[in-house]
C-alpha cells in the first residue's frame, strides 16, 4: 500500500538555508547544498526546496543552485520561489527537478497552472498555499512571503488547482511556521476533505508524534517539516536529522493500523 | 553501452548520475545515428502518454529503436511512461504504443473509487515476481517511487514481472523477453533505485 | 625527497616524507625517542590517571555550581570527542554543553553520531553556523595559496568560536578529545602548519580571497593560549589522556551504546578532511597524514608496524569515491573540475611563502615545553 511521504522542507535566502518564525526573522542555518546531501544520504522521501526571496525580489529562479540541487538528489525534487511562466517551469524540469512548486503567479493567474501542466504534466505541477489567520478567525491565502493577502480561502484555492490540473496540493500554515508545536490539523482534515488530490500539510511539526497525528487524521498524506528536521534541543541548535526506516515503519503502523493489518 | 534515448522527456541527468555512481558507462542518444553503439537501453518518460508518442517520433529514432529492440533483441527498459509506451494503446491518449509488450493502459479512475487520490503519488510497496532478475537483491521489503495516473494492464499474466497495490493490485514492472518497463522510478528511489539499475545493467 | 634520501622509522612509519625529522643510530626517529623520553614518563592511565581525573572533576563541579553546565565540551562526530562526551557524563558526573561548529562539510554520519550522542547521554547542543560563502571564499583562497594546510580555515573557526563562546559565557573548562592515544606522533608543521597564526590567515585571504570576513571567526594563538586561558580562565583539559583509550574499543563502546556509525578513517566526519587528508595532500605534496597517525598507533600497541606498512601501501580510499569527491568539492566551492584539476596541478608552497607569526609561536613554545605544558613535538 502507498506510504505517508515525510518531506524536509528547506527554505533558501540570498543563497543560504535560512529557517523563520511565522515567516519572519530568517535565521542562517547554513549552505543548503550540504543539507540537500545529507538529506539525500539519510534516504529522505522527497525534498522541497523554496527560494523565499525570488517572488519577493521579483527576479528568476537561481537555475544554477536548482541544478548543483538536483544533482545530488537520489529522490523526488521540490522546486518553489518565483515560478512566473512555463518556459521557467520547463527549464526546472530539465535540470533534473521532479515538481514544480506555484504559489503567487498561480493565484494571481490561474490559467499558469494548466498551462505548465500541459508542458511538463499534471504530476509535476505542485500548488503551494501559504495560509494565515485573521484576528476573526478566517483562513486566507497570503503571497509574497506573507507579505501580501490574496483574499481567498486555501478550501477555494485548493479545489480551483484540482479543476486546472495540479498535481499536489501544499497547505502551509504562517501561523505555525518554525513554532514546532504541532500542525493544523483542523485545516488539513477541510482540505483532505474537499479535493481529491495528493496533498502536503507544512508548518508546525515540532516531533514525530506531530507526524503520526497528521497522518492519523488525513490518512496517506505528505507531512513536511522545517525546523523539525534541522534544529534540536531547547537552543535550537542545528542539526539535520530525519527519521530511519524502523522510525518510519512504527509511524506508519501506529498511526495507519489498517494499514499494518495488510502489510 | 547503456543508452538513454533522450527525446526530451523523463529526468535524464538522474539516469546519468546514478550510473555516474555506479561506475557503469552512459551516454545519451538524441538521434538515431547516437544508437550505434548501445548495447542496452532505458526509455524515460514523464506527462502525457500522446506527447511522449509524438515526441519520440519527432526525434527520428523511432524506426531505429524498433530494429533494434525487435530484430536486434536489444535489452531495454522502459520507465513510468516509457513503459506505458510499450504497451498497444493507452486509454489517456490516442495514438497507438510502440506494442512491443502486448496490453492496453488504463486509468486509476476508471476503477471509480472515489476515495483513491491522483496521481498514485508516493513510496509503495513492490512485490516482484520469484526469480527475476531485474529484481535481485530486491526480493524483501523492495519499495520505490511512484508518480503516475495510470497502469499498465499484461494481455499475457506471465509479462508481469512485480506489482504492487494502489486502489487494486496491478503490474507495476513489465518483461517480455529483453523487453523491460517499470512504472516507478529507480532513478529517484535511493538504494531500492540504484540496484534496480544495476541490475539492468547486468542483466 | 629524492629515491636515495628516503628513510623509515625502523620502529614506527614516520619518514623522510617529513623533511625535518632525524634518527639515531637504531634507526629510530626523534617521535619515538620523543614519545619514550617525554611523553610516556609522564603519561599515566592508572591510579595516578585517576587521582587527576578526580581531582579536575571535584574542581568543575565545584566552580560549576549554581550554573546550568560546567563544563563545555566540543564534538564533531569523531570517535574522540564522542567518547569524551560519554566519559564525561556517565563516568565522571560532569554536566557539558555540547559544542557543534558547523563549517558547511558535515557528513550524514557526522551528524547522525552527534544526534545519538546528545539523546543517548540526554545533553544539551549548541551549534554555530559558519556562514558558507565566508567559509568557502576563505578555503578557496587557501586552494589558491597553493598550502599544504587547507583545514586551517575549518580548524582555525572551530578554535575561535569555543573559545569565544568559553569566554563569554563564562564556562571555565572546555574538555577537548585531543590524546596521545592517537596522537603522540604529530603531524610535521611542513603538512599541518599552525591553523591558529591569524597573521598568515589574513595574508593568505588577503591575497586570494574575494570577500571581507564579516562574520567569520577569528582568534589569534596568543588570544587563545594565553588571553583565555590566564585572563579569563578558561581551562582545556584533556582527560583521554587519563584512561586507557584504546580507539578500537572506544569506538564499538559507542556503536553498541549509541548505535554510532563507524568512519573508514580518522578525521572522516567531515567530506572536505576526508578528500583534502585522504587525496588532496598526498597526491599533491607527498604528505599522507596517516602515517603520523598509524605511526602514533604503533607506539601505543594498537597496531603492528606490518599492518601500518600494509594499510599506508594503499590510497585512503578508492578511486571512484575520489572521483565524486573531487566534483562534489568543486561544486562546493563554486569553481569547474576543470579549475580544481589545474589548482591540483598547481606549484606547491608551504607557510613560508606567506606572513606568519612563526617566529613568535616558536618561543610560546619553547616556554610551554619548558613549562611541562606541550609535550608532543611540533616541527
Amino acid at each position: 500500500m502507498l506510504r505517508p511521504r515525510i518531506i524536509p522542507c528547506l527554505l533558501v535566502h540570498d543563497d543560504g538555508l535560512v529557517k523563520t518564525v511565522k515567516f519572519k526573522d530568517p535565521k542562517y542555518v547554513g549552505d543548503p547544498i550540504n543539507a540537500v546531501k545529507i538529506f539525500n544520504e539519510k534516504e529522505a522521501d522527497e525534498l522541497i526546496v523554496l527560494d523565499i526571496d525570488a517572488t519577493v525580489q521579483g527576479r528568476e529562479p537561481n537555475f544554477r543552485l536548482i541544478a548543483q540541487f538536483a544533482a545530488e538528489c537520489r529522490m523526488p525534487l521540490c522546486y518553489g520561489g518565483g515560478v512566473r511562466t512555463v518556459e521557467q517551469a520547463k527549464r526546472i524540469i530539465g535540470l533534473g527537478v521532479e515538481k514544480v512548486a506555484l504559489s503567487a503567479a498561480a493565484i494571481e493567474d490561474p490559467t499558469l497552472i494548466s498551462r505548465i501542466a500541459a508542458e511538463v504534466g499534471s504530476q509535476s505541477v505542485v500548488v503551494v498555499l501559504d495560509v494565515k489567520t485573521s484576528l476573526f478567525g478566517k483562513q486566507e491565502v497570503w503571497t509574497h512571503n506573507g507579505r501580501k493577502n490574496s483574499g481567498k480561502s486555501p478550501l477555494e484555492l485548493a479545489k480551483e488547482a484540482e479543476r486546472l490540473g495540479a498535481g499536489e496540493v501544499v497547505i502551509n500554515s504562517i501561523d505555525r511556521d518554525g513554532q514546532m508545536k504541532g500542525y493544523d490539523l483542523a485545516l488539513a482534515r477541510k482540505i483532505r476533505e474537499a479535493t481529491r488530490l495528493p496533498m502536503s500539510v507544512l508548518g508546525g511539526a515540532g516531533s514525530l508524534q506531530d507526524i503520526g497525528a497528521l497522518i492519523k487524521e488525513c490518512g496517506v498524506v505528505g507531512a513536511s517539516a522545517g525546523s523539525f528536521f534541522v534544529f534540536k534541543g531547547q537552543y535550537r541548535a542545528v542539526l539535520i536529522s530525519y527519521p530511519t526506516p524502523e522510525q518510519k515503519d512504527e509511524l506508519m503502523n501506529t498511526a495507519l493500523p489498517s494499514r499494518a493489518a495488510h502489510a | 553501452m547503456i543508452r538513454i534515448v533522450d527525446y526530451g522527456l523523463g529526468n535524464i541527468l538522474a539516469f546519468q548520475n546514478m550510473y555516474k555512481r555506479l561506475n557503469v558507462p552512459v551516454g545519451l542518444a538524441k538521434t538515431a545515428d547516437d544508437l550505434s553503439d548501445a548495447t542496452r537501453l532505458i526509455l524515460p518518460g514523464v506527462g502525457a502518454f500522446d506527447h511522449a508518442m509524438e515526441e519520440l517520433d519527432r526525434s527520428g529514432m523511432r524506426a531505429r529503436l524498433d530494429e533494434l529492440v525487435l530484430g536486434g533483441k536489444m535489452p531495454v527498459l522502459g520507465i513510468c511512461v516509457g513503459m506505458q509506451m510499450l504497451a498497444e494503446r493507452s486509454d489517456e491518449g490516442k495514438l497507438p504504443g510502440l506494442g512491443w509488450i502486448p496490453g492496453d493502459v488504463k486509468g486509476f479512475k476508471s476503477l471509480n473509487q472515489p476515495d483513491l487520490l491522483l496521481p498514485h503519488m508516493g513510496w509503495n510497496d513492490v512485490r516482484p515476481a520469484a526469480g527475476h532478475r531485474l529484481f535481485n537483491e530486491l526480493t524483501t521489503d523492495a519499495r520505490f517511487y511512484f508518480l503516475h495516473s495510470f497502469y499498465f494492464e499484461c494481455a499475457d499474466p506471465a509479462h508481469v514481472a512485480a506489482v504492487s497495490s494502489y486502489g487494486k493490485e496491478f503490474s507495476c514492472a513489465v518483461s517480455a523477453g529483453h523487453i523491460h518497463g517499470v512504472q516507478f522510478h529507480p532513478e529517484k528511489s535511493h538504494h531500492f533505485g540504484a540496484q534496480l539499475l544495476k541490475n539492468f545493467a547486468e542483466l | 625527497m629524492s629515491q636515495q634520501n628516503y628513510r623509515i622509522c625502523a620502529n614506527c612509519i614516520m619518514d623522510t616524507s617529513d623533511a625535518g625529522i632525524t634518527f639515531d643510530a637504531r634507526g629510530w626517529c626523534d617521535y619515538c625517542n620523543n614519545y619514550h623520553d617525554n611523553i610516556l614518563p609522564n603519561w599515566h592511565t592508572d591510579e595516578r590517571g585517576q587521582a587527576e581525573i578526580d581531582a579536575m572533576v571535584a574542581k568543575i563541579k565545584k566552580d560549576g555550581e549554581g550554573r546550568e553546565y560546567d563544563c563545555l565540551l566540543g564534538i564533531s562526530g569523531g570517535v574522540d570527542s564522542s567518547y569524551l562526551a560519554y566519559l564525561a557524563k556517565e563516568k565522571f558526573g560532569l554536566r557539558p554543553l555540547i559544542f557543534h561548529v558547523d563549517a558547511g562539510w558535515n557528513s550524514q554520519q557526522a551528524v547522525h553520531n552527534i544526534e545519538r550522542i546528545v539523546d543517548g547521554l540526554g545533553l544539551h547542543l549548541h551549534t554555530e553556523v559558519i556562514n558558507w560563502q565566508e567559509m568557502k571564499d576563505l578555503q578557496l583562497a587557501y586552494f589558491k595559496a597553493q598550502v599544504p594546510h587547507l583545514d586551517t580555515p575549518q580548524d582555525h573557526a572551530f578554535f575561535a568560536t569555543l573559545y569565544n563562546f568559553a569566554a563569554k559565557h563564562k564556562i571555565k573548562y572546555i574538555l577537548n578529545g585531543g590524546n596521545y592515544s592517537t596522537e603522540c606522533v604529530r603531524e610535521p608543521l611542513e603538512w599541518a602548519y599552525h591553523a591558529s597564526d591569524l597573521v598568515q590567515l589574513r595574508d593568505i585571504h588577503s591575497k586570494f580571497g574575494t570577500r571581507p570576513l564579516k562574520t567569520f571567526p577569528q582568534s589569534d594563538i596568543f588570544t587563545y593560549k594565553i588571553y583565555y586561558r590566564y585572563i579569563k580562565g578558561v581551562q582545556v583539559w584533556r582527560p583521554l589522556n587519563c584512561v586507557p583509550y584504546i580507539k578500537d574499543e572506544a569506538m564499538q563502546l559507542l556503536i553498541d551504546k549509541f548505535g554510532w556509525q563507524k568512519y573508514a578513517h580518522k578525521h572522516y566526519e567531515s567530506r572536505f578532511t576526508r578528500f583534502y587528508e585522504g587525496y588532496w595532500q598526498p597526491t599533491k605534496f607527498g604528505y599522507d597524514k596517516r602515517r603520523a597517525h598509524f605511526s602514533s598507533l604503533i607506539l601505543t600497541g594498537q597496531m603492528t608496524r606490518d599492518e601500518a606498512l600494509e594499510r599506508i601501501a594503499k590510497p585512503a580510499y578508492d578511486e571512484a569515491t575520489i572521483a565524486t569527491d573531487f566534483e562534489y568539492i568543486a561544486t562546493k566551492l563554486d569553481i569547474s573540475v576543470e579549475e580544481l584539476r589545474a589548482l591540483h596541478d598547481g606549484p606547491k608552497k608551504s607557510w613560508r611563502d606567506y606572513k606568519s607569526r612563526k617566529s613568535l609561536i616558536d618561543v610560546g613554545t619553547k616556554v610551554m615545553r619548558a613549562v611541562g605544558i606541550q609535550r608532543g613535538i611540533i616541527r
